[in-house]
C-alpha cells in the first residue's frame, strides 16, 4: 500500500499543524524538518508529508498528489478546488476583511465609480464586490497589499486580518467582514473513498484532539 | 524571445492533439469497451455533435448549463455542443424510438464538450464511452448497469478500483419531510458534499431543521461501506421514500453480488454529487492513483419523459482519457512489415501477400535504398522491414533488414516466411 500523503502548509500555520499531528502520534521528525527536503517519510512508513506553499495545498489535494492536507478556508475558497473538508482544526483563525482609509467609512461604495481594490484574494474580492453591488476593478497582488492604498495604487484592499496592527500602522481601518477563516482538514474526493478506513481514523483521531483543545481553551 | 509569439498556430486551452502512442492507446481502450458493451447486447448509437441549446439544457444543473459551448446558427437559433451523451440519447429514444420493443439498449463512444477548469485527464473536449438501458424501471436493470461498470473497469485492466453506489432518493426522502426552499436545500447538499461535519451542523441548525432529520443528515458521511450501511440507513430513514430508496439499493446490491461482482462495490449514501437528471441509484468509479472519478452513472426516470415519451432509464459513462491515465495504457505503434521500394513490382506483390495474410503493411513511396529503409523502419517502430532488390539472382530478390537475422531470399521463400509470421 502506498503511504498516505499529507500536505502541510509552510509558514503561518505550519507549527500548529505539526503540533496537532504530534498529538495523535504522527508528524515528521524535527531532524527531517530542519533539512532541505520537501518530502518526509514517517517513521512507520505508512504516512509521508509534503511541505507546500499554503495556496498550493488545495491543488495538491484536488489532484490526489496528496490524499489529505491542511489549508486555511480563505485559501481554499480562493482556489475553488473541489475537495472534502471534513474537519475544522481550531487554529489559524483570522478574518478576510475589506479595509481602506478611514474616510471610506462615510462613502457609499455602491455609488462610487472607478474604485480599485487590491487583494491577494482576487476571486473572493471579486465575488464580494459583485454581491455587494460595488463596481470595482480588482487588482491582483502577491504581497504587501497594505501598500496599495497608501501609494494610490488602489482605493481599498481585501486581505486577512489577525490582529489589525499592520492596518493601523499604515493608517487603514477595517470596513467590512467578508468571511471568517480557520484551518481545515481537506481530503481528496477519490482518496476519501479508496482509503476510507485510514482517513476516517485520521479524522476521528484529530477530531478528539481538536475537541479536547477546544474544551481547555 | 516573446513567450506569446505565434500562439495562434497552437490550439486553444482545453483541446488536445493525439497521435502515435496516445492515439493508438485511446483507440485500443475505446475498442475494448465497445466489444464489452456489444457482448452485453448493447447496440451502437451515434447522436449528433451539436443540437438545439434547449434540448441539451434539459434538466441540466445550472453549473452544467454554464459549461455549455453555445453558438448561434444563421437563422438565429441557439445551438450547443453536447456536454454528455445521455441527454441526446434520451431525446432520440423519446422522439424516434418511442414505439420500439422495450427495453432499448445502446452504447456510445464519442467526444463531449464542457467549458470547465482543466483537470487531470479531462480537457474541455473529452471522450466518453457508455451505455443507456431505456424502458426498464427494475432493480435488475440497475444491477446490470452497475455490473457493466465493474466489468468495464476490469476490461481496462484495473485491479485496485471500486464503485461507490448510492441513491439520490435517500437524501431527497429525508429532505422532503421538511419544508425547505431551494436555497436551503442546496446549502444542505453542499455541506454533505463537502463532508464537513461542522458545516452540516451549522446549516441544519440555521435553517431550523427537525432534530431527527438533522441527525440522519449528519450521519450521511459515515454511511459508506458494506451491507451494514443498509441497516444503519434503515434506522435513520424516517419517511417512506427514504426507506424505499434503501430497499432498492439493497436489491441492487444483492443482485450485483449474485453476478459475483460485489467485492468491487461500496455502498455510499454520501454519493450525492450527480448530474441534475438522476432520480434513483447513482454511482462513481474510483481507481487507485487518480484523484478524480473514472466513471459515473445512475438512473434517470424523468429525463426521457421531458422529450415526450415516458421511459425510465439507467446508464453510465467512462472518461476515456482518465482511463488512459489510470491504466497507463500502452499501445503498439508501427506496422508489422515495412516494404520498399514501392516502385518495385516485387515490393507490390509481397505487400499484397502480407496484407492478405493479415499483417499491417506499409510500402516506402519515397523509394529509399536498403540502408535508409532500415533506418526509417527503426524510427517508426516497424517490426520487420524487407527491401526488394532489383537483382537478377533469384536468391537475392528480397532482403530482410529488421526484426530477424538479416538475410536474402527469393520472393517465393519470402512469401512462405510471411505466412509463418502471422501475428
Amino acid at each position: 500500500m502506498e503511504p498516505l500523503t499529507i500536505a502541510l502548509p509552510k509558514g503561518r500555520m505550519q507549527d500548529a499543524a505539526l503540533e496537532l499531528l504530534q498529538a495523535i502520534g504522527l508528524g515528521p521528525t524535527p531532524e527531517a524538518l530542519n533539512g532541505r527536503k520537501l518530502v518526509f517519510p514517517d517513521a512507520s512508513g505508512s504516512v509521508r508529508y509534503v511541505l507546500a506553499k499554503p495556496a498550493d495545498v488545495p491543488t495538491y489535494v484536488e489532484y490526489g498528489a496528496a490524499d489529505v492536507g491542511v489549508a486555511g478556508e480563505d485559501v481554499l475558497r480562493e482556489s475553488g478546488r473541489q475537495v472534502y473538508e471534513p474537519l475544522r482544526l481550531g487554529f489559524g483563525q483570522c478574518r478576510l476583511m475589506l479595509a481602506g482609509p478611514p474616510e471610506a467609512r462615510d462613502r457609499n461604495l455602491r455609488l462610487d465609480i472607478g474604485l480599485r481594490v487590491a487583494s491577494k484574494y482576487p476571486r473572493l474580492a471579486q465575488a464580494y464586490c459583485l454581491k455587494q453591488g460595488i463596481p470595482a476593478e480588482i487588482i491582483p497582488m502577491s504581497g504587501s497589499v497594505e501598500l496599495a492604498p497608501v501609494v494610490g495604487l488602489a482605493d481599498l484592499l481585501v486581505d486577512l486580518v489577525e490582529t489589525g496592527t499592520t492596518l493601523r500602522e499604515n493608517g487603514l481601518v477595517e470596513l467590512d467582514l467578508i468571511m471568517r477563516s480557520e484551518a481545515v482538514l481537506i481530503v481528496n474526493r477519490a482518496s476519501h473513498k479508496l482509503r476510507f478506513a485510514a482517513i476516517q481514523r485520521l479524522i476521528s483521531d484529530l477530531s478528539s484532539v481538536v475537541a479536547a483543545k477546544g474544551a481547555r481553551s | 524571445m516573446d513567450p506569446f509569439d505565434a500562439l495562434e498556430r497552437q490550439t486553444p486551452v482545453g483541446v488536445a492533439d493525439l497521435f502515435y502512442e496516445q492515439a493508438a492507446a485511446k483507440t485500443m481502450l475505446e475498442q475494448r469497451v465497445q466489444q464489452l458493451f456489444a457482448r452485453w447486447g448493447y447496440a451502437r448509437i451515434i447522436p449528433p455533435t451539436f443540437e438545439f441549446y434547449d434540448t441539451l439544457a434539459t434538466q441540466a444543473s445550472p453549473q452544467l448549463r454554464q459549461q455549455l459551448y453555445r453558438f448561434v446558427d444563421r437563422t438565429g437559433r441557439m445551438l450547443a455542443l453536447r456536454p454528455d451523451m445521455t441527454v441526446p440519447i434520451a431525446r432520440i429514444a423519446a422522439t424516434k424510438l418511442y414505439d420500439q420493443p422495450r427495453p432499448l439498449r445502446f452504447y456510445y463512444v464519442g467526444n463531449v464538450f464542457r467549458h470547465e477548469e482543466i483537470q487531470a485527464g479531462r480537457q474541455r473536449e473529452f471522450s466518453q464511452a457508455g451505455v443507456e438501458l431505456l424502458g426498464a424501471d427494475t432493480s435488475t436493470a440497475d444491477a446490470e448497469i452497475v455490473c457493466l461498470a465493474v466489468e468495464t473497469m476490469l476490461a481496462l485492466g484495473l485491479e485496485d478500483f471500486q464503485i461507490n453506489l448510492g441513491h439520490v432518493g435517500f437524501l431527497q426522502g429525508l429532505l422532503s419531510d421538511t419544508a425547505l426552499d431551494e436555497n436551503a436545500r442546496s446549502r444542505v447538499e453542499q455541506a454533505i458534499d463537502q463532508r464537513s461535519d461542522a458545516a452540516i451542523r451549522e446549516t441544519t441548525r440555521a435553517i431550523g431543521m427537525d432534530p431527527a432529520v438533522s441527525r440522519a443528515i449528519q450521519a450521511i458521511p459515515q454511511l459508506c461501506g458494506g451491507a451494514k450501511v443498509l441497516d444503519s440507513a434503515r434506522d435513520l430513514a424516517l419517511g417512506g421514500s427514504a426507506r424505499q430508496a434503501i430497499d432498492r439499493l439493497a436489491e441492487v446490491y444483492e443482485q450485483v453480488r449474485n453476478y459475483g461482482l460485489g467485492e468491487h462495490v461500496i455502498l455510499d449514501l454520501g454519493e450525492i454529487r450527480t448530474m441534475g437528471y438522476y432520480t434513483g441509484i447513482t454511482f462513481h468509479g474510483y481507481a487507485s492513483g487518480l484523484g478524480f472519478p473514472v466513471c459515473g452513472g445512475g438512473r434517470y426516470d424523468k429525463l426521457v419523459a421531458s422529450f415526450g415519451a415516458d421511459m425510465p432509464a439507467v446508464g453510465f459513462a467512462i472518461g476515456i482519457e482518465r482511463a488512459m491515465l489510470v491504466t497507463r495504457a500502452q499501445a503498439r505503434v508501427g506496422v508489422d512489415l515495412l516494404l520498399g521500394p514501392a516502385s518495385s513490382p516485387r515490393c507490390m506483390r509481397l505487400a499484397q501477400h502480407a496484407r492478405q495474410a493479415g499483417l499491417t503493411v506499409q510500402v516506402d513511396v519515397l523509394d529509399r535504398d536498403a540502408i535508409a529503409l532500415e533506418a526509417y523502419g527503426r524510427a517508426t517502430g516497424a517490426r520487420r522491414a524487407i527491401y526488394c532488390s532489383p537483382s537478377d539472382d533469384a536468391s537475392e530478390q528480397a532482403c530482410l533488414l529488421l526484426g530477424d537475422e538479416p538475410r536474402s531470399a527469393s520472393l517465393d521463400q519470402m512469401e512462405r516466411e510471411i505466412d509463418a509470421w502471422n501475428h
